[in-house]
């Protein structure tokens, strides 16, 4: 009971939904081409887990090894903009310019300009996650308490010992929030690239259903995606909050 | 305060705006000059036109009733996704606000709809709605969640000392909401519209590449799968400046509200 | 109010064997005041003079009506402080100014007229803007003043209602020393001029000695009353009054009483 009451104060509105999605096919009567009820779209998902799981797998794989190599990249230009004026003067604005557009819109061009394949969809994925880590982590340094650099300038430090005691403290934990902030937008890129050209995965999973409006597939390619999204993120949350309480 | 500051002072801070501009507008040179060289050399195939032909292809007559037909779609769904999703948006964080204990669930169901892409919820629209309402729908979804976010940490972040000012003062509620929270949350609420733009036109190509009869969205997918490179090009510069454009506007109102209430 | 006994001189405020605990993360809790008995006749100015983290800012805190006490009663005129605070009778200055950036300096002052939703009184708010030094900047942002003016800002609106009790807490602790002493200097020609019922807590022994008619000394941990110091000095006092030696062997003895033991 006392564990009910949290509970359900967290996820009324969610639950709320299911209630209302099932309530209105069964009392609109409405056919399984229309609108699934929430149980035969579970059902979808049980009885085939193989399709499901093999297809996730790799939309999770694609989208883990995009984000991580975007984040990686524009931590690692974010400190080599930071290191030098002339590069941070040169790409800080591109960067800000490229994080606030709509970068889905790039996929069809990316996919173009590099085909159709599978290393395409990693590359979207870490275009989409670089910009936003580039901006994120390059405000972060420049953020560094100029006492410290004045400090460790003073100390003598060579350049790897500023590296290693002033800039990967300054970076780690803001690489970790762009992690977060990114992985949707890195999951979403994933599924829409493979949406948009791929052969497999949950992206392409959805093509295929809804053109042939197989609503309980479709449906149910919505929940795993969901699922794989929320613990994606619950994931980069977690490590975000490790990350954090480990280096400050 | 502009007419206090003497004519040296202004002078100082016009070159200094120009040094710091300047960079910026040789990096966006450059990346320009890139774009064409990679394009007339081919050094990244047939599918990289040089920006003089994409240019040239947006100027052209002849693409205009095309280009002006997609835009004018796009930036319809764009312009009604976004005033639906920040009405939303700002109803769920107001009623949040004035009914506390919804509020946990309203986050977790807010957050749910950010995390999860936003195509996963195509197949419900294209239950519930015609296809051309898509686009629309998915704009106000994902500017629902931005705007809704910071809306509610706009109305939280009343600092402590003024909270304690309105108790002491013996405000009610409601007046600390409409002489207190309102004003405070104003910055955040006016970034978060600058922020809902390209967010906005996200959502409405990716509703758009779900099934829509025309728009931008459509453009790309058709130049893509039919090689017509420079159509593709086009309908991506013309997308991201828009929205860039957009984004700036949205940028000075936001500049103008942090300087009014912050 | 039948169970308020009548002294010959009228009670302002009264703290009877006064405690606050604060529960912590952990379960358990910690104990900010103990047994506090503070006795304030109406028109009195103390002074609760302590170290940081002594819980001086505790006491006004719950004569403000801002936090209740966990054992005893604390009254003002014989109600609970809340109940003055609903009625808009108090007036506060923290040592944060917790002025709306938003507004100007008169907006500000007329703050408290808006919460009680009593009709503006234009001139009175002049009075009070000319009373504080600040005439001339009445349609100034809090932004644009100093520190000082600031603060003067926050006194104004404090004194806007007519209050029955003035509550300061640390209002100069952001000050310079030379702001600040010169804000004292402002603070006794305003109280001077309406003498009203006030409560300031600072960590100056200075500041209390040249403003108040009376000092309460406290000790932390927990918070206990640990001395009541009657100031001998007539008013108006001038700054020559800092200089005597009655004032520095007094400064003497408090700042030694200050001193943690052993």
């Amino acid at each position: 009971m006392n564990r009910l009451v949290p509970f359900l104060s967290r996820y009324w509105a969610v639950l709320l939904l299911v209630v209302v999605w099932h309530a209105w096919v069964t009392l609109g009567d409405l056919n399984s081409i229309v609108l699934p009820a929430p149980l035969p779209v579970l059902a979808d998902v049980v009885t085939h887990p193989a399709l499901y799981l093999t297809n996730a797998a790799q939309t999770m794989a694609t989208a883990l090894a995009g984000v991580a190599i975007g984040v990686l990249l524009g931590a690692f230009v974010a400190i080599l903009a930071w290191a030098s004026r002339l590069l941070a003067g040169l790409l800080t604005p591109l960067g800000l310019i490229f994080s606030s557009v709509p970068i889905v819109a790039l996929i069809p061009i990316l996919a173009r300009v590099l085909g159709y394949d599978i290393s395409t969809v990693v590359a979207i994925v870490a275009v989409s996650a670089f910009f936003p880590t580039f901006v994120f982590t390059g405000a972060g340094l420049r953020d560094l308490p100029r006492a410290t650099d004045d400090l460790f300038k003073v100390l003598g430090a060579t350049p790897w010992g500023r590296l290693r005691h002033l800039v990967l403290p300054a970076t780690v934990p803001n690489v970790m929030i762009s992690l977060r902030l990114t992985v949707p937008e890195g999951v979403l890129a994933a599924i829409l690239a493979e949406f948009l050209m791929g052969r497999s995965g949950l992206g392409f999973m959805f093509r295929e259903a809804a053109s042939r409006f197989a609503m309980e597939r479709a449906l149910g390619t919505s929940l795993v995606v969901t699922l794989a999204a929320v613990l994606f993120f619950t994931l980069a949350h977690r490590a975000e909050r490790a990350v954090k309480a480990r280096w400050s | 305060m502009a007419g206090l500051t003497s004519l040296p002072t202004r002078l100082r801070r016009l070159k200094r705006s120009c040094a710091q501009r300047a960079p910026a507008l040789i990096g966006i040179g450059l990346f320009c000059l890139a774009w064409q060289l990679i394009g007339s050399y081919r050094l990244a195939g047939l599918t990289w036109p040089p920006l003089s032909v994409v240019i040239g292809y947006l100027v052209d007559p002849d693409h205009h009733r095309l280009l002006t037909r997609a835009a004018s779609t796009t930036l319809r769904a764009v312009a009604l996704g976004y005033l639906i999703g920040a009405g939303i948006g700002l109803f769920l964080a107001l009623a949040v606000r004035l009914f506390r204990p919804a509020r946990a669930g309203i986050d977790t169901f807010v957050a749910l709809i950010h995390v999860t892409p936003a195509i996963a919820l195509a197949p419900v629209f294209m239950i519930l709605m015609h296809r051309d309402a898509i686009p629309v729908a998915i704009c106000a979804l994902a500017v629902t969640y931005l705007i809704y976010v910071a809306a509610t940490s706009g109305l939280d972040g009343a600092k402590r000392h003024h909270i304690d000012l309105f108790a002491v003062m013996g405000a009610r509620p409601w007046q600390r909401f409409w002489l207190l929270e309102r004003p405070t949350a104003l910055p955040a609420i006016a970034s978060g519209l600058k922020l809902a733009i390209p967010v906005a036109f996200m959502g409405t190509i990716v509703g758009e590449w779900f099934g829509a009869a025309r728009g931008l969205g459509l453009l790309m997918v058709s130049g893509m799968q039919n090689f017509q490179i420079p159509m593709l090009w086009a309908a991506v510069l013309l997308t991201t400046l828009t929205s860039l454009v957009l984004y700036a506007l949205m940028g000075l109102v936001e500049r103008a509200v942090e300087r009014r209430f912050a | 109010m039948p169970d308020i006994p009548q002294t010959e001189c009228r009670e302002a405020i009264a703290l009877r064997a006064a405690g606050k605990a604060f529960a912590l993360d952990d379960g358990g809790s910690v104990v900010a005041l103990d047994g506090i008995d503070i006795s304030i006749r109406e028109g009195e100015f103390v002074a609760i003079l302590g170290p940081s983290g002594c819980g001086k800012s505790t006491v006004l805190r719950l004569v403000a009506g801002l936090e209740t006490a966990t054992s005893g009663t604390v009254h003002i005129e014989g109600r609970a402080p809340a109940e003055l605070a609903a009625h808009h009778r108090l007036g506060v200055a923290f040592q944060d100014h917790a002025l709306l950036p938003w507004l100007s300096v008169s907006d500000n002052v007329a703050l408290p007229f808006r919460v009680a939703r009593k009709p503006v009184a234009r001139d009175t708010i002049a009075r009070l803007i000319a009373l504080v030094g600040l005439s001339g900047f009445e349609n100034a942002r809090p932004s644009q003043l100093s520190g000082g003016m600031r603060q003067r800002a926050s006194i104004a609106r404090a004194l806007a209602l007519d209050p029955d009790v003035l509550l300061l807490d640390e209002p100069f602790g952001a000050l310079d020393a030379v702001t600040r002493r010169h804000m004292n200097i402002e603070l006794q020609r305003i109280w001077s001029a309406r003498t009203l019922t006030t409560v300031l807590v600072t960590h100056s022994v200075e500041e209390a000695l040249f403003l108040a008619d009376r000092i309460i000394v406290m000790t932390g941990r927990p918070g206990r009353v640990l001395r009541d110091v009657a100031v001998p000095f007539a008013r108006p006092r001038t700054p020559e009054a800092l200089r005597t030696a009655q004032f520095h062997a007094m400064v003497d003895d408090l700042t030694r009483a200050l001193e943690p033991q052993g």
